[in-house]
């Protein structure tokens, strides 16, 4: 398979400050690669040096097969993650100048962006000027300055902040349609279930480095927590009777459950089995790794007590900070 | 560089400026409104004149020679006759600078003339050599004192004027002559006043004249000096001599011309650059264009927005010059120079003005970079004196290849009356070509740096550093 974007040591400083050290990446043709990482990781800078804004100081880089984006803008959509829209333009001349400078022919041009609007459930807003729509509204105008000449590879900053939860599903499904299409889309954010949602592929980054490279499913594998979430009937106290039984490592308590590690080697569907039988249950489940899980244990190698707690609640706290801006 | 881009680029920039109620009424309705207007208020002002002073002038005539001629002076009919004469003559050096003008629309018959002339009519009275002035002075200060109008307007006192005894001759011939004095009614005509004041310095050279038995026609005719003709000699021949409106004003207008055009071009492209900056829509178009093709298409599109006015000024400059029957006073190839300097000049202005906004958050924060802008606009104001005055001096010829300064000099000299060599011209467009493809090159690379540069706003040092990052 050919691929879409190679990143070979790339490495860019802003003064001092290393903002990507040495990432070595392959994003494949086709594929939905999420870049994950908390707020300042340097996603955005990759990015920027996939679209040939910023340019690496060390390290090689191709998109599409060519040297940089610069050959092939025309091939690439993207949406920055800082919005932007010329506020006095009418939102159709808008979407008409951005097409033309990508290259498209103005003869049909503009049936296709009244196609776009309509997807997006806008089709009356054309003749209105971009400062008079809402934020959501601009934002969903700038999704399609990004795909309407239909590129190749669709790169997509942070395309979720800001959409309250209708828009983000409506954005959900144009951007799987898009991978339906055989499409190559890139996008970062900070909000892992979001990237759950989506990828098929998740890099993620830390302090500009890459930590984590590989699909949803093998992360999953990889990161296995080994652990079952029990509420058993009769409360809490029953946990030091479930920690004496055969192939459980150690109960603790979590949100309203037991989590109980189970040893190494004991199958999780087995251990499940005998957990009922033992105690009746008012539910139990077999605990899913979350990328906040996985991002947790890489950050902090697997060490668990007040350096994981502080992480997962500064990524809690980002992610809160996002539903507030939904809200609002 | 894809030129179809940049053109695009260009495109959007020139109607987003040009396409404006506000660019059009200020380029194009403004100007034809103050043309219409300016006639108007002309003929306005004309019409209305301040309403004739009425009233009486006091004489007290210690010389007892001088009222009688004073009184015949200042006849109303003369004092009438006078102005009429006054104002033909100037129509006719009206006529003289455009004749179109002086030849059609203000070929007055003389009866317009007197309904429009509205001397002052004045009553000389003598007071008796005996009369203190403190008592006539008194009289005038209680009228104006009183406020109340007068029922007859002749018993307005309007003057109050003493003529020393030895005013018309000299008692002692070693002795200068003696004087006069004059006390007013406060706020007078202007007009009135001189009139009174020339009329009794008139008389009071009359009566000299006579009494040192001189003819005061023949010292008319002996100070009256004729040129019958006026003429500089060049190599090409004779040509008049250069009127005031050649050697100054010609000069001075292509001059505000250039840096009007060039000046509003470079503004627009600092507000778009800032604005486009601050919406951030600058990335999204930066992954479409690159920042060269961007600031390219930008200043290109600008340099359209100056180039209309420039065309729309001249326009209206060269039928201006039509309708006066100027037309001797400029050149095609002035036009063209204009059109050549402006070129240079904008593009030095929109490379810094580019490479400003591209570098700051907000307008506020590009003040504080603008210094060398100003300079640039400024020093042609400064220059414009000696320049004008001496287009071929060592001082002008120096600053006029001294970029980027040299447009707004050489376009001064070569619209002269007395235009440099061409090899001189022609050497200022290289260096300022020059310096213009050095200008870019500074801009491109601030402006690739700048423009995805966020918070604090850069000094020239960082400039600077930014230049060499890139």
């Amino acid at each position: 398979m050919t691929q879409a974007v190679s990143m070979d040591g790339v490495r860019k400083t802003f003064g001092r400050k290393v903002a990507v050290e040495g990432i070595d990446l392959t994003i494949p043709e086709g594929s939905v690669y999420g870049f994950i990482g908390p707020n300042g990781a340097g996603k955005t800078t990759t990015i920027r040096m996939i679209m040939s804004i910023l340019f690496p100081d060390h390290g090689d880089l191709s998109v599409l097969g060519k040297k940089s984006a610069v050959e092939s803008k025309d091939r690439i959509g993207y949406l920055p993650e800082e919005r932007g829209i010329y506020k006095k333009m009418k939102v159709g001349s808008f979407l008409k100048h951005i097409g033309r400078l990508k290259g498209l022919d103005s003869r049909g041009l503009n049936s296709t962006v009244m196609e776009w609007l309509d997807r997006v459930e806008l089709a009356e807003v054309h003749k209105k000027k971009c400062e008079e729509l809402s934020k959501g509204m601009q934002q969903k105008v700038q999704f399609i300055a990004s795909v309407l000449h239909d590129p190749d590879l669709i790169i997509l900053d942070e395309p979720f902040s800001g959409l309250d939860p209708i828009n983000m599903r409506l954005l959900r499904n144009l951007i799987n349609d898009e991978h339906a299409k055989g499409k190559t889309v890139i996008f970062s954010t900070h909000v892992m279930h979001q990237a759950e949602q989506l990828c098929d592929h998740i890099v993620m980054i830390h302090q500009g480095k890459k930590v984590l490279d590989d699909t949803l499913e093998d992360i999953r594998t990889r990161f296995d927590p080994r652990a079952i979430h029990v509420d058993p009937i009769g409360g809490m106290e029953k946990a030091d009777e479930i920690a004496q039984l055969s192939g459980v490592s150690h109960v603790s308590p979590v949100e309203g459950a037991l989590e109980v590690v189970l040893h190494e080697g004991i199958e999780p569907q087995i251990a499940m089995k005998s957990l009922l039988e033992a105690h009746p249950m008012n539910r139990i489940e077999i605990k899913r790794p979350t990328l906040e899980d996985v991002f947790i244990e890489i950050v902090t190698g697997g060490k668990r007590g007040e350096d994981a707690a502080q992480l997962r609640a500064d990524l809690l706290a980002g992610t809160k900070n996002e539903e507030e801006e939904v809200a609002s | 560089m894809k030129i179809t881009k940049v053109l695009r680029v260009a495109a959007r920039e020139f109607a987003s400026t040009a396409i404006t109620k506000g660019f059009i009424i200020g380029a194009l309705v403004l100007p034809a409104v103050m043309a219409a207007v300016i006639p108007v208020v002309m003929v306005l002002a004309m019409r209305a004149q301040p309403p004739a002073d009425t009233g009486t002038i006091y004489i007290l005539d210690h010389s007892a020679e001088v009222t009688t001629v004073l009184d015949e002076r200042l006849d109303p009919e003369a004092v009438k006759e006078r102005w009429i004469q006054r104002f033909d003559r100037s129509i006719k050096s009206a006529k003289k600078l455009m004749p179109q003008v002086g030849g059609a629309a203000v070929e007055n018959s003389r009866e317009q003339v007197e309904s429009i002339i509205k001397s002052p009519v004045f009553r000389i009275i003598p007071a008796g050599t005996d009369t203190d002035l403190e008592e006539l002075k008194e009289e005038l200060r209680n009228q104006v004192a009183s406020k109340a109008t007068l029922d007859d307007e002749q018993h307005r006192l309007l003057a109050i004027i003493e003529i020393d005894a030895d005013a018309t001759l000299k008692v002692n011939e070693d002795e200068g002559y003696g004087a006069y004095q004059a006390f007013f009614r406060p706020k007078l005509n202007e007009e009135t006043v001189g009139e009174i004041k020339d009329g009794v310095r008139w008389s009071i050279r009359q009566k000299r004249y006579e009494n040192a038995d001189l003819d005061r026609t023949m010292i008319a005719e002996i100070n009256s000096i004729q040129a019958r003709d006026s003429k500089e000699i060049t190599e090409e021949g004779e040509r008049n001599e250069a009127s005031a409106i050649a050697s100054f004003a010609i000069p001075f207008v292509a001059m505000i011309l250039l840096l009007m055009a060039s000046m509003t071009g470079g503004q627009y492209l600092l507000t778009t650059t800032v604005e486009e900056k601050s919406n951030r829509v600058v990335e999204v178009l930066l992954s479409a264009v690159s920042p060269l093709e961007l600031m390219t298409g930008k200043i290109i599109g600008q340099m359209g927005v100056g180039l209309s006015l420039l065309t729309i000024y001249n326009s209206v400059g060269i039928i201006a010059l039509i309708v006066f029957k100027r037309g001797d006073l400029v050149t095609p190839l002035t036009f063209l120079y204009l059109f050549i300097f402006f070129i240079l000049a904008y593009f030095m202005f929109a490379s810094l003005m580019a490479a400003i906004g591209s570098a700051v958050n907000d307008l506020r924060e590009a003040q504080s970079l603008m210094t060398p802008v100003m300079l640039m606009m400024i020093m042609p104001y400064i220059f414009f004196m000696p320049v004008i005055r001496a287009p071929n001096s060592l001082f002008s010829t120096i600053t006029s290849f001294i970029p980027p300064v040299s447009p707004f000099i050489m376009i001064m000299r070569v619209s002269s009356t007395d235009p440099p060599p061409f090899w001189q011209v022609g050497l200022a467009i290289i260096l300022n070509m020059i310096a213009v493809l050095l200008f870019l090159w500074f801009a491109a690379k601030v402006f690739r740096v700048g423009l995805l540069m966020f918070g604090k706003p850069p000094n020239l040092r960082t400039l600077i550093k930014w230049v060499r990052m890139a």
